[in-house]
Order: structure tokens, then sequence, then C-alpha cells
């Protein structure tokens, strides 16, 4: 485990044509270490996490994943090698049953896990997801959705789990239900890397955080220890 | 006599539906409209019009205007749609699969002519008919109709039931969430154009089979009618283009038994324009609306 992190960003710079989206970003993901991303609303985190995917190109420097570099590799081939990236808006299929989001999830990686045994697993953390199983994922509300994003990574866990904005239109009840969801992630020793506007959530989730601004790292230590530095936060982040 | 128009219709319907099923499966997967399948579809009647000359069974004819029609399919995808991916780039597609329904046309014609071609088929296999309480029905209209009906139950149970059914869904409803989660976006692409192709190519062979020829016209004539069959039944919805292809088929023979045959042609526009004043959206249309990305 002490060898390669699962996630090396060296010095990247990401644009869309003339808009710089990230300038300068540097960071690590050790294996089965959890890391949040913090900024401000146009930061550039999912600028990020798309570069990570290879759904964007790199203007400058490198991406490692599992100690190889991304360069060149196709998005597909990369979470079938284990990067697993929940999008913004969670990326669930609206026309597919739950059961078939599963499903899907689980089939598209090769795995060990039998597909009942699988499902047995999500079905066990998300209870509500088997009343639904046959339900259309459009018609779940948002904290359901959330779950079955999340159900991906149980039925077929991830090398590395990408998660952008996980509380994003979520009420304050289905933002607690689903940290304390990435909390079991967290203590099975899954390696993950977050993103979000939710400072306070995902600070006191996190291992390690980095603080995002206007496309560069300006800050960066442990979860708790950026949480007791209210007047750096506020200068950063802006309000709060 | 109405039976038999009915049976007219549903035939006629069936067939639309198969090249409609096409249509809707491309526009579900990409949101764009392939413009070149009206015409593969006229290209599948002429492979399977050649492959019967040179006295090869009928189901031989068949595979091989799916075949061809399939890889066909896979070309216009490499050439008007793998590069035009984006939202924003729906008209250049449309453009570029126009172009290539043209050239197609004037391949065909270049290599038979512009003449119809006529079906080298015995003309008793044409012509059997058995009477069924008075009413009078071809084996071929009846193997038109058993054959779509086949084609279409395996089509929901490959699109319901498989994995790949499954991925063609989950890329209909998001293509970049389906990447992300790790599927081939590109083959999916691929494997719809060559079903989608390949479906309507064997449309063309039962066309050519109920009427004995084939011409280069029929892609506009015959084939475009499943673009106003896909409008009708819900864009992008499967259930929508059979029962848009079997209600057009209808409204055609109705107005020939109504003794209005010339509007017989106009009839499927002008169900299309009014349905689409009364639902916009088509029939099975509207469910789908949360998916786009
Ligand atoms: N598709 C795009 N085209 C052009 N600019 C974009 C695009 N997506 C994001 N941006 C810009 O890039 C910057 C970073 O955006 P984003 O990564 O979405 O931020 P965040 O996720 O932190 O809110 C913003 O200034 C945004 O306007
Ligand atoms: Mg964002």
């Amino acid at each position: 485990m002490a060898d390669a992190p699962v996630l090396e960003v060296r010095g990247i710079k990401v644009g869309y044509g003339p808009i710089k989206a990230i300038r300068d970003c540097s960071l690590d993901v050790a294996a089965g270490e959890t890391v949040a991303v913090v900024g401000a609303n146009g930061a550039g985190k999912t600028t990020l996490l798309r570069a990570i995917s290879r759904m964007l190109p790199l203007e400058a420097g490198e991406i490692r994943f599992a100690g190889q570099s991304v360069a060149g590799r196709r998005t597909h081939l990369l979470a079938r090698d284990g990067l697993l990236h929940v999008p913004e808006g969670r990326g669930v299929m609206p026309n597919l049953s739950v059961w078939e989001n599963i499903r899907i999830s689980w089939e598209v990686r090769p795995t060990e896990i039998a597909f009942e045994a699988a499902l047995q697993r999500v079905f066990e953390r998300f209870p509500r997801l088997a009343e639904r199983r046959m339900q259309r994922a459009g018609t779940l509300s948002g904290g359901e959705q959330q779950m079955l994003a999340l159900a991906r990574a149980i039925a077929n866990p991830p090398r590395l789990l990408l998660l952008d904005e996980p509380s994003l239109g979520l009420s304050p009840i289905m933002i607690a239900e689903a940290y304390k969801a990435l909390r079991q992630f967290q203590a099975d020793g899954m390696t993950i890397l977050l993103v979000e506007q939710n400072v306070h959530a995902a600070l006191r989730f996190a291992q390690r955080a980095y603080i995002l601004k206007q496309g560069e790292i300006v800050a960066q230590g442990t979860g708790e220890g950026l949480l007791a530095d209210p007047d750096m936060l506020k200068h950063y982040l802006g309000s709060k | 006599m109405l039976a038999e128009q009915i049976v007219n219709g549903l035939v006629l319907g069936s067939m639309y539906a198969l090249i409609a099923l096409g249509y809707t499966l491309v526009f579900g997967v990409l949101d764009k409209l392939n413009f070149a399948h009206g015409d593969i579809f006229m290209f599948g009647g002429f492979v399977g019009v050649s492959v019967l000359a040179l006295g090869a069974p009928l189901w031989a004819g068949a595979v091989a205007a799916f075949v061809a029609c399939g890889v066909l399919g896979l070309l216009v995808e490499l050439v008007s749609f793998r590069k035009f991916r984006s939202h924003d780039a729906q008209v250049t597609a449309a453009l570029s699969s126009l172009a290539c329904s043209i050239i197609l046309i004037d391949a065909t014609q270049k290599v038979w002519g512009t003449e119809p071609v006529a079906l080298t088929l015995a003309t008793a296999i044409r012509t059997a008919s058995i009477t069924v309480e008075g009413l009078r029905v071809a084996w071929v209209n009846i193997g038109i109709l058993a054959l779509t009906l086949l084609l279409m139950a395996a089509l929901y149970v490959l699109i319901v039931r498989t994995r790949m059914g499954r991925n063609i869904r989950a890329v209909a409803d998001s293509a970049v969430a389906a990447e992300l989660l790790g599927i081939d976006v590109t083959r999916v692409t691929q494997q719809t154009f060559f079903l989608a192709s390949g479906l309507a190519g064997l449309a063309g062979v039962m066309l050519a089979v109920r009427t004995g020829f084939v011409t280069t016209e029929l892609g506009l004539t015959f084939g475009i009618k499943a673009l106003a069959v896909m409008a009708i039944g819900g864009m992008g919805d499967l259930r929508g283009a059979v029962v848009g292809g079997l209600l057009a088929g209808l409204v055609e023979a109705m107005a020939t038994q109504l003794g209005l045959g010339k509007f017989g042609d106009m009839a499927v526009w002008l169900l299309m324009i009014l349905v689409l004043l009364v639902r916009p959206a088509g029939l099975f249309g509207g469910l789908r609306k949360e998916t786009r990305a």
C-alpha cells in the first residue's frame, strides 16, 4: 500500500478555449484515503474531475491513475480500470429501472462479486432502493437518486471514486444521509476524491482537503485543520 | 372490400414500423436524425433482388440485405455522425447524412439503372393465397406480417432484456454518464446503426417481394414516410414507431378504400400534422423529456 498514490495530479492546466478553468493544480490521493477539494461555484471543481476522467484534455501537466499516465486513455477504459466518476447531477439513467442501473454498474467492469451478492450488498446499505427496484430511476426523489449513484460503488467497488458535489440539490436531511453512506465507504477503506461547495460537510468528512480558488490550489491541510481556521476559509471561499 | 384493405393497411404499416424503428433507435441514442435511413431501406430492396437473381433462396436475399445495409449503416455512422457528437452539431450531422442518402441513390442508379428492376421469384410464390371466411389473403402478406411481428418481438427482447439493449438505453438516457460508467459509447452507437439499418434492409426486401420490383425512388416515396411515422409515435419511442406505423398503414389503406386513392401518399403526412398539432411530442412522446442531458 505504501507504493505510488492511486491518483497524482501534477501542475495541470485545463481550459475551454480561451477560458482557463484550471490554471495550476496538483494533488495526491493515496490508497484508502478520502480527500476533498472545496471551492466556490465556478472555482473549477467539475473541470478538475472531468480532466481526471479524460473527458477534457490537459493543456499542461500530468495526471497519473494507479501509477499510469491517463494521457491518451479513453474515458470508458479508465472507468473499466476502476476509476468511477459520479458526475454533477449524479448520472443515473432515468429511463432504466433501479435494478438495471445497479446491473449496469456491476457488469461494465470485471468483478469477482456475483451479481446477486452485489445486489444484496446494495440493498443492505440502501433498503429504500430494494423497495423501488423495478421503478424507473427518474421517478425517484433526489435523495434516492443519490443513493442509486452511490450504489454503483457498492455493486462493484472502484479503485478510486470521484464524486462531484454529492450534496448538491439535497435537503439537509438527505445531505446527512449521503455523508453517512460515504462514511461507511470510508470505513470500508474505499479511496475517494470528492469536490464540494458544501465546505463544512466535505471538510468534516475528508481526511485531507485542498482549497481551489479560480482554478488554483491555494491551501491544503487536514479536514479538521482547515475547519479550525474559519478566517482562512472565509478568505478563500467568500462567505461562511 | 374493407377487410382486405385492413390487411393491406396492416402489411403496409408493419413495413413502415420496421423502418421507423430504425429512425427512432438512432434518434434515441444520438438525438439526431439519420436522413440516409430511407435510402438504406431502398438499397436493401436492390440487394435482395440481386441476390435472388443469382438463384439464391429468399432467406439468403433477406440475410444479405440485412448485412449489407447494416454495414452501410456503419459507414454512415462513421462519416456523418462520429465526429458530430455534440448537441450543436445536429444540423451538421443531418445534412451530412442527407448527402449520404443522395450519393446512395445516385450510386444505385449507376449500378442498376434508373428503370425499375423486377424481382425474379416464381410468380406462384408471390401470388399464392388462401381464402379464410371469404377473405382472400396472399401468403406474401401473411409472411410479411409474421416476420415483422417476429422481428419486433426479437427487438423488444434485445432492447429490454439483454446487456446490449441495456447499454443502448443507457446511452440514449445520457451518453456522458454511460461513458463514465465504462460503456463504450462508440461501439453502442455502431450496434444501434447496424441494427437499425439492417431492419430497414429487411423491410426493403419485404416490399420488393410484395410489389415484385424495386426502384431507386423508394427511399423518397416510401422510406421517408417512416420519418412521419416516428414523429406520429413519438421521437425515440419504440412502441410509438410500431403503433404509428400500423396507424399510418391503416389510414393509407382506408384512404384507398374510401376512393381517395390519389390522396393515399398524402395521408401519412396529413396524419402527422394532425397528431403533432394535438400532441407535439407524438403519441408516446414526452416520456423521455427529463433525459436530455
Ligand atoms: N463547457 C464549458 N465551456 C466554457 N466554460 C466552462 C464550461 N464549463 C465550465 N466553464 C467555466 O469554467 C470555470 C470552472 O467551472 P466548473 O469547473 O464547472 O466550476 P465548479 O464545478 O467549481 O463550479 C467557470 O468559470 C465556468 O464558467
Ligand atoms: Mg461543478
